[in-house]
This record gives structure tokens, sequence and C-alpha cells, in this order.
């Protein structure tokens, strides 16, 4: 790990100011469980480090009439933990316990997993120059690709995000609350992300002298959920999730939101699955067909085209999950 | 002396001795040795899979915060032949200033072709290699052709049913937790070297490193208390070893050189992959007549250990027809190093799934299916050696099978392939295996004891995941009548004189019959010293039992402190080595898995196992459980999650970690049953590799029970799993 400064503001406002108008050079800690990766890796080299440590006004989780409030500070173990959020929010809970391990949960946050750098195996690697960094080429997309993107049409650089607790958000309606040098916006989080082609960019849309404050969930009775295929059940990564939320009406599901994980560059919301269950009553028969809609622009690499099934059959469990059926594959 | 015919502690559960020290982190390992002064080293490795070292530029390492000194591996015009072939070692104050180090060396390459992918290196022919070398030989060699005699003509004849299958597994990885390295300190004058190593053959890695530096074997003493997993691949200093004392010597300071886990994956060693068609042939009743097997696998780009296929097909050794074609392919990756029962589990994948497929095709039940085809017990062995493997196999695994089919329900639990409602399938699935793991010497253990009443065992040897020092206090404990908890044992540290390397399941069977002479030896020696002082009682008439001497002349009884006290000043010390008679060699186990397969998303979780394993005496049957459930662990992890993924543009590998390459976790592992088989009148034998070596194609068997279609490789990951059943439709 290159040599840093460190700094350790006490205030977002103090903490932005610290902050750089180019990335690279300077860059925000909080769990550290991802920045410090890449550091030890040489991937990420900064010179300066500002640490959110000190910040108290990003911890916190609360939740209020018109809508929940999430510290970006909040660290994944209390998302997973928290009642009154479990009761709610049972897609963005079970993807908060399902990440890495105990560790990784306990030290995580919710800022820094919303703004984690991707896992390609290219990127990660300090002696492979790919895209990301200051190369011209794109290993994965005809290397060693069976964990990256299906859905990449048009971009060069065919990483998958790799939260899981952003399709779940966006599923929610969730917004992010951003302090820049000038003040406070907000960004919905499905617009949010973002796919990177160059070093100069990241997977999201911040400026390299943003930070998120908190993220917003506004109050709701949508029904919810979130389903991950994972080859192993310990300390390991979804190959494909979705999460999905839906009204509950006499007509059956209205304003459904499918989103995909682990298949694009960015969370990767699918229309097409969405109307398709539209207006229907959920079960095997019309969330499979959604599950189907949800796979059907799908253009996988020459390694990943098991993902294409895995879509189908993630959106089906977690439709069938939100609506409170019973789950058929758990014996 | 042989083993005592009735045993208080010798075959019962004991808790390992050092399980509170590891627990606690108090046992201290190699990575916690931490001494006065020490820097710290780091390897400079070539990035390419095959460059020739054009120029090395180490003149920015003097401005680097905290550099002490470089010493350099290979010169300019020296090939690398993979990504991760050593360059420079640097060491500096802190591991991240030697971090720093490696990337202030300029080194230049010439890039030279390479090949990572076993596809790839087999195309290649003489002239277009990618070894290295000036004449750029092909990348492949045949490896030792068979067949039995008029195996064309006749080998198929009057067989009614067929097979031909293609099985597989990969490179993977040792990935021991504990990475290969050492602490390396000399005294002043430079005169003596000792290291604290990570090592599974203690004396050995004195030894060698005295050779290397040409300095007396006596002067070098190497410490390993305690080590983090070797699975063969930790006999020797090693590269890293040779450098990190270099680094200290020139230095004078103590240095620590172990590997990160980027490098315990890429050059830590690796077990050979292996792919073949089968084809299998026999009759509509199950008995085989042919075995026919055209099969490949890569050692990496050295010239060493590769799959030992003349073992095809593995196990059913007494097949009628057998015709092996095999091909050693050599790619620039790691050169294989010897791993948990090299090549067994290879072989056992190729022959025991095989099997199964033809089971299938005849229609019988695979149980049946073995019991048909299991060697016969050796008549001329039962004549010479009727305790031996070759003597009692066929006996060995009939009872074994019979055990474990009650264990796991099969009669009940077992279906043919692919029946099954619902989307998650669960299937049942059986491999047979065989290993070595004979004992032999030199092991000498000194045992002494003090006129306090204690007893100190000491030997060189290391404690590899055998419960070394519990083997060592259980049996001490037998003979001198006290409890495991009241003997002190002192193992890994090459002063204590040679022992053996532990390889081949090897340790318990060479140390234990040593301990049990030693005692014998030591007891000897203490009965007379006593004799005189407890009433002038005659030493034969003087027995050890549980806590006290008895004088069995007038039924006097001494406790053993009190006996132990009469030694006054002079403790009493003797040792003992191995000798033939207390181990054998030659053991049988049989697995089975229940795995349930999701045929949706294609994941495999095995959900319960079951071991029947033969050990011939059991020393401690608590860590003869656990050695067999952390093989099984071992097997479970190969069957569904383990593989080095080379990427072909970079010649690198793209998971070098824990997170790609994947490693189960607790939730990812069955519940594991195991029956050991006690043969005590058979002696020691090793187990430390048999348990891990069908756990892989039982694995594989039963996916194939639960889906009714053949998964050609390892590891059966969901997208292999999902292909598969694609083909079915
Ligand atoms: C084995 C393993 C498995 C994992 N599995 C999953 C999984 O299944 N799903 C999943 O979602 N994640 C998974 N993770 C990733 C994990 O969730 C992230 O590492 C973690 O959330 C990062 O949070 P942190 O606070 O430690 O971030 P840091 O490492 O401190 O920061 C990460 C990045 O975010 C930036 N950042 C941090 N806070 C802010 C902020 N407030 N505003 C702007 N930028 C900020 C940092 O500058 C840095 O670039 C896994 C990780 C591992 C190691």
């Amino acid at each position: 790990m290159k040599n840093f400064t460190y700094f350790r503001p006490t205030t977002p406002e103090q903490a932005v100011a610290l902050l750089e108008n180019r990335w690279g050079n300077t860059e925000l800690l909080a769990g550290g469980t991802d920045l410090h990766d890449l550091q030890k890796e040489y991937v990420a080299q900064p010179a300066r480090v500002v640490s959110l440590s000190g910040v108290n006004a990003l911890a916190g989780i609360r939740v209020e009439e018109k809508s929940v409030r999430i510290g970006a500070g909040a660290k994944l173990a209390d998302i997973a933990n928290h009642a009154e959020l479990k009761r709610l929010f049972p897609s963005l809970t079970d993807a908060a316990d399902q990440i890495g391990g105990p560790q990784i949960r306990n030290m995580g946050t919710l800022g820094g997993n919303l703004c984690q750098r991707n896992r390609c195996w290219y990127f990660r690697d300090e002696h492979t120059n790919c895209l990301l960094k200051t190369g011209q080429r794109c290993f994965a997309l005809d290397g060693e690709n069976k964990y990256h993107a299906i859905f990449s049409q048009g971009h060069r650089c065919v990483i998958v995000n790799p939260s899981t607790l952003a399709p779940a958000l966006i599923a929610l309606g969730a917004s992010a609350v951003v302090q820049g040098p000038n003040g406070r916006r907000t960004i919905e989080l499905g617009r949010f992300f973002r796919a990177p082609g160059a070093n100069n960019e990241r997977e999201h849309v911040l400026e390299a002298n943003d930070m998120v404050v908190e993220v917003t969930i506004p109050r709701s009775n949508l029904a919810n959920a979130s389903y991950e295929v994972r080859h192993k059940q310990a300390y390991d990564w979804p190959l494909v999730q979705a999460a999905v939320s839906f009204e509950r009406g006499d007509g059956g599901v209205r304003n459904p939101r499918v989103v995909l994980g682990h298949v694009a560059p960015t969370p990767h919301v699918a229309e097409a699955a969405a109307r398709s269950i539209t207006g229907q009553a959920v079960s095997e028969a019309t969330a499979g067909a959604a599950g189907r809609a949800a796979a059907q622009d799908a253009k996988p690499l020459s390694q990943n085209g098991y993902k294409v099934k895995l879509v189908e059959v993630a959106v089906k469990r977690a439709l069938i999950i939100a609506a409170g059926q019973k789950r058929y594959w758990e014996v | 002396m042989p083993w005592p015919t009735t045993r208080r502690v010798i075959g019962t559960k004991v808790s390992r001795l050092d399980g509170p020290e590891k627990a606690t982190g108090r046992a201290k390992y190699s990575y916690d040795i931490n001494r006065p002064g020490m820097l710290h080293a780091r390897i400079l490795r070539s990035h390419y899979a095959h460059a020739r070292i054009k120029n090395i530029d180490t003149s920015a390492l003097e401005k680097v915060p905290g550099f002490r000194a470089f010493h350099i591996i290979k010169n300019a015009g020296a090939e690398c032949r993979f990504a991760g072939d050593e360059v420079l070692a640097v060491c500096a104050d802190t591991e991240e200033h030697a971090e720093d180090c490696l990337r202030a060396v300029r080194v230049d390459y010439d890039e030279l072709p390479h090949a990572v992918k076993e596809a790839d290196a087999r195309r290649l022919v003489a002239g277009q290699g990618t070894l290295g070398g000036a004449n750029n030989p092909a990348n492949t060699q045949a490896g030792g052709d068979f067949a039995t005699a008029n195996f064309d003509a006749q080998a198929y004849q009057g067989t009614s049913h067929q097979i031909e299958g293609t099985y597989g597994a990969p490179v993977i990885s040792h990935q021991c937790l504990e990475s290969h390295g050492l602490v390396a300190e000399w005294n002043q004058d430079q005169s003596e070297l000792t290291v604290w190593a990570s090592t599974q053959a203690v004396p050995n890695t004195a030894n060698q490193l005295a050779q290397n530096f040409k300095i007396p074997a006596a002067r070098v003493r190497c410490i390993t208390h305690y080590m983090g997993g070797g699975f063969g691949s930790k006999f020797g200093p090693d590269i890293q070893g040779t450098v990190c004392a270099e680094l200290a010597r020139k230095t004078r300071a103590p240095v620590k050189l172990m590997l990160d886990r980027a490098e315990e994956v890429t050059v830590g060693g690796q077990r050979p992959s292996a792919y073949g068609t089968v084809k299998v042939a026999g009759n509509r009743q199950g008995d085989i007549r042919a075995f026919e097997v055209d099969c490949y696998g890569s050692p990496g780009v050295g010239g060493g250990a590769t799959v030992n296929f003349n073992l095809l097909p593995y196990v059913y050794v007494t097949v009628p027809f057998i015709k092996r074609r095999h091909q050693i392919v050599r790619m620039n990756v790691q050169t294989a190093r010897a791993m948990r029962a090299p090549g067994h589990p290879q072989n056992c994948i190729l022959t025991d799934q095989a099997l199964d497929d033809l089971a299938a095709a005849v229609g019988i039940n695979p149980i049946e299916m073995r019991l048909r085809n299991l060697p016969p017990n050796d008549p001329n062995a039962l004549k010479t050696a009727p305790n031996t493997y070759m003597a009692r196999r066929n006996s060995i695994y009939r009872s074994q099978i019979e055990i474990i089919r009650k264990m796991c329900d099969w009669d009940r639990v077992w279906h043919p392939p692919g029946r099954g409602d619902g989307v998650v399938k669960t299937g049942l699935g059986m491999a047979l295996h065989t290993w070595g793991g004979g004992g032999r010497g030199p092991n000498p253990t000194r045992i002494t004891i003090s006129a306090d009443g204690s007893v100190l065992v000491q030997s060189s040897s290391q404690d590899l995941g055998t419960g070394q020092r519990t083997v060592a206090a259980i049996v001490t404990a037998e003979i001198f009548g006290l409890e495991p908890t009241d003997i002190t044992v002192q193992i890994g540290e090459s002063q204590h004189g040679p022992s053996t390397p532990s390889g081949g399941s090897t340790t318990c069977p060479g140390t234990a019959p040593a301990i049990l002479r030693a005692c014998e030896a030591t007891r000897a020696a203490f009965l007379a010293a006593i004799a005189p002082r407890l009433n002038n009682a005659q030493v034969d008439d003087l027995v050890i039992e549980r806590g006290n001497i008895l004088n069995r002349a007038n039924n006097e009884r001494t406790p053993w402190r009190q006996a132990c006290a009469r030694l006054g000043q002079n403790p009493v010390q003797a040792t003992g080595d191995w000798a033939a008679g207390l181990s054998d060699q030659g053991v049988g186990g049989v697995q089975v898995a229940e795995v349930k397969v999701d045929t949706e998303t294609g994941v495999v979780r095995c959900t319960r196992f079951w071991a029947v394993q033969d050990c011939g005496l059991v020393i401690n049957k608590l860590c003869c459980e656990s050695q067999v459930a952390g093989g099984v662990i071992m097997g479970v992890n190969y069957a569904l999650f383990e593989e080095c993924i080379y990427d072909r543009a970079t010649g690198r590998q793209v998971n070098p970690d824990m997170e790609f390459y994947k490693l189960g976790g607790i939730q990812d592992m069955p519940q594991i049953y195991v029956h050991m088989m006690d043969m005590p009148e058979r002696g020691v034998i090793g187990i430390g590799e048999p348990p891990t070596i069908s756990t892989a194609a039982a694995v594989g068997n039963a996916v194939f029970n639960a889906i009714g279609v053949r998964v050609e490789q390892a590891p059966f990951t969901p997208e292999r799993v999902l292909a598969a059943l694609a083909r079915r439709k």
C-alpha cells in the first residue's frame, strides 16, 4: 500500500472541502473494506485519504412518517438487523444480510456499498492495464467473462455493478442525498449509476468532490423482495440478483419495478418484466413469464450464457417471495 | 514390544493438547514470529507468463524509504516461464515499504509466447513450444501408454453394454491458510542460522539451508512449533527460504518473508488437472470386461510430478482388459507439487464416475456394480502378509460398503438416476479409494522422566495436522499409566534429531512406533532405577498400572509421583526409533455423498456425507475422525468450487485469491458422518490423505444420480450443471 496522508474531518462540508475535482489522488474512506483492498493491490494509490469515521452526521437509521432515512455511514450489519427496516423493506435487509461475511458487514457502510468499485478480475489485477486504468482494451470482452455483464450493449467495459443494495433501493424508489462543494442535491438512485469506460470515470455519476450523505426511501406498503442466485452460500457474490417491488391491488400487481443486479455495468431495470407482471396475480406461471421477459434482450458474452437462465429464475423467485407465496425451491 | 492388547487411552477420543493454544491465538506460527529489528522481504515476480529478462534496473531502490537490501534471483538473459516466476527479492523495514521497493525496480522483458490452457498447449508442436529453451520443444509428451495383450481383438467380446464419457477436473491450488514462508536470523558472527519456517519437513529444511549456505548442518536450526497447512507443498526451504536467509545475512538482521495470498495461489503449489475420455464395457450382470481411457493433464511448466495415470482403472485393478493412453501437457503456470494424495483424486474421478455411468446403462444399482468388480483378496499376499491391504482389500471394501449402506440408508434413499420430483433433486453417489500410508524411520524420540513425575517427549517431527503432540501424549500416557495431559511434548525443532518429512500419510505410522519403543526403553530404565529404592524390589516384579507402580511380589502399590521421587537428582532418559512390525500400509475407504441440485439455477449443495475409513490401529479416534472430515471438506471444495482460472491473453491467473477462487464456508459443507474401522492387528497406518480422494467422484456421482445426466467437469458449477441439463432436454 502506497503511503498516504490521512484526514479526519467531522462534518460533510469539511469532508467535501478536502476532496479534489479529479479522481485518483484523494479518496473518501468509509469502512475501508473496498478501498483498502484496492490500495493493498496498488490499484488505488491515493496520496490523500479522507476518513469519514469522525463525521457523526452520517450515522443512523431514521424511520419517519413519510420516509426512511439511512445515513451513508450506516453499517451493513445495522441495516440487515434493523427490525423496522426488515418489516418494511425485506428486499433491502435480505440483500444486506447476504453481503460477504460478518466482518465485511460490520465494517462496510451504505455509502461505501453504493460507491464501491467493480469486482472485475482484470480491473483488480495491478498488472493488467484495462480500459478503466490507462489501457486500451477490455480484457473480459473475449477473455474470462463468466461473471461479467449479459446486458452491456454499447459499453466498452463489461463489468457488472457489484452493489446488491442498489437494485433493492432502486426498486423501492430511493434517492441519494449528495453533498457537493456547492451544497446538497438529491439524485434518484435509478439515475445514480453509470457504466464507466475510462480511468476518470466511476461506476456512479458523482463528481470526485461529491459525497453521499444519506439515502431516503419513501415509506409505502410496497410488496418487495430480493433474490440472489449464489454459487456458494458463504462469502460469495451473487451470480445474478433480482429485486422487485409492487403494489398489491385487486386487479393484481400494480406499478411493479424489477431491477437486476450483477448482469450489467449498472443495476439493470427490466421494464419488459414489469410490463409482463402488471395486472397479473403472481403465480409460478406469471412470475415465470416475467422472468423470461426480463431475460429477453440479454446478449451474453462467450462464457456467461448461463446467466440468462438465472435472470429468469431470479425474477420469478423474487416475485414469488414478494407475493408471500410458498418458496417452491426450498426443500 | 507390540501394541498393548488392552488399551485404556489409545483409540479413545482425546482433544488436541494444543487446541486451546491454537483457538486462542497463543500458538505462534511462523507468521507470528517477530524478532527485534526484524526486516520484511518481498519477491518481485514476472508479470508475464513467458518472457526473457532484458534488463534489471535497481537504481531507484536507494530512494525508497526503508529500503535495506536486494538479491537478484534471475539475471538479464534468463527466462521467466510463468506469471509469478521469481526475479529478485528486496527487504525493507516494513512490509509496506518492501512492497513499494518492488515497484521501484524496473525490469524490461522481451515477451515470449505462452500457453496457459491445456487446449492451447496441446496444439503446439515442436518448434512452437512455449516452455523455454533453445529449440522450443512441443508442450506435450506421451506419458506411458499401456494395453493388456489382445486388447483390440478381445476386450469388447461378449460385452452387452458400453458407455463412453468425458470426465475431468482443473488445476487447483493448495491454498494453505498459512502461506509459505519463514523468518530467518543469523547469529552475531554469521556462523549459525535459525529459521522459523512453515514446513512439513523440519530437519530437511535445516539441512537444505545448510547445504545452500555451505555451513555445517549442526549450525542450522529449523523451528516449526505450529504450521498452518502444507498438503504436500512445503517440503523444504523453497526459493523464498534461501532468499530470506540470504537477505538476513546481507543485512545482519532477522528477516521475515511470507508469501501473500496471490503468491500462495500462483506459486505455492497446484494439483495437476486431469481430463479423460473413458470407455467401459461389461455384461448384463455388471461385470466389467474392458476399461479404456485416453487422458491428459497438466503439471504446469516444470518437469516434475504429474498424475500417476498408471493407477487407472483406480481401485478396480483386476478388470481383465485395460488400455491407457496418457498425454502430459505442459503450460506456463506454476509446476505441480504433491497435494494430499497426489494423483489419486483425479484417477478416482476418471474411474468411479465412469463406473456409475455403466451401472446406469446396465440398469443396476451402483453398489452392486462395485461389489461385482472389487479386486479379490490377493491369494499370494494372503499367504505371506495376511494383514495387508493386498491380502484383505476385497474384504475391507465389502465390509465398508455394507457399513455405509446402512449409515446412509442407501437402499431407501437411492433411486435410479434422474428420478425424483420437484425443482430440487436429491441424489446419492458413492466412490472408493485406496492409499499407502506406511511409516518409516528415522524418527528417534526421546523421553525423559524427572523426579517430580513429569514426563517429557521430544522429537523433531512436525505437526502437519496429525495432532502430533497428542499422538505422542496418548501413546506415552498409555504406557506410563498417566493421562495425555500429564505429558509434555516438544516437537518441531530440528535439534531434536532426524525425522521423516510429513508426506504420504506417514507421520503417525512413522512416529507412533518410535514413541512406543521410546516408552519401552524409558520404562526399562525407569524401573531399573527405582527398583532398588522401592524396598529393593526385583525389576521383573514391577509393573506400571494406572497411576501406580505395582510390586507383584508383595502387591505393594507406589503412586507414580512417589515412585518418580526416588529418582532423586537423576532423571531417566531413553530413546526409541521406528521399527517394522508396529505399523503397516495400505488402506481402503468408501464414501457416499448426498446432494441437492436446484435444476432451475444449477446450484449444487452437498447436504450430507458419509465416510468409512480403515487405518489399522486407531491412536486418537477424535483426530482420525476430524482428519476424515477435513479430507471430505477439501474434496467437496474440489467437487463444487475450486479452479485456477488462467487468462489466455495475459497468461495470468485471474483468481489468485479467496474471492473468485472459491472455497466453501461452513454453510456450504455437508453434515459429515465418519466411521473409523479399527483394525489394531495391522498396526498404525496413516490417514492424512485417503479421506480426500474419493469425495469429488462421490459428489459427481450424486449429481448424476440426482439429475440423470453427467456433469463432465468438476467443479460442478451452476453454469456446468445448467449446460448438462440443457443437453438432457
Ligand atoms: C467477499 C466479499 C463479498 C461481498 N459481497 C457483496 C455482495 O454480495 N453485495 C454487495 O453489495 N457488496 C458485497 N461486497 C462489498 C461490500 O459491500 C463493500 O466492500 C462495502 O459495502 C464497502 O463499504 P465500505 O464502507 O467499506 O467502503 P470503503 O471501502 O470505505 O469505500 C468504498 C468506495 O466508496 C467510496 N465511498 C465511501 N463512502 C462514500 C460516501 N459516503 N460517498 C461517496 N463515496 C463514498 C470510497 O471512496 C471508495 O471508493 C462484498 C465484499 C467482499 C470482500
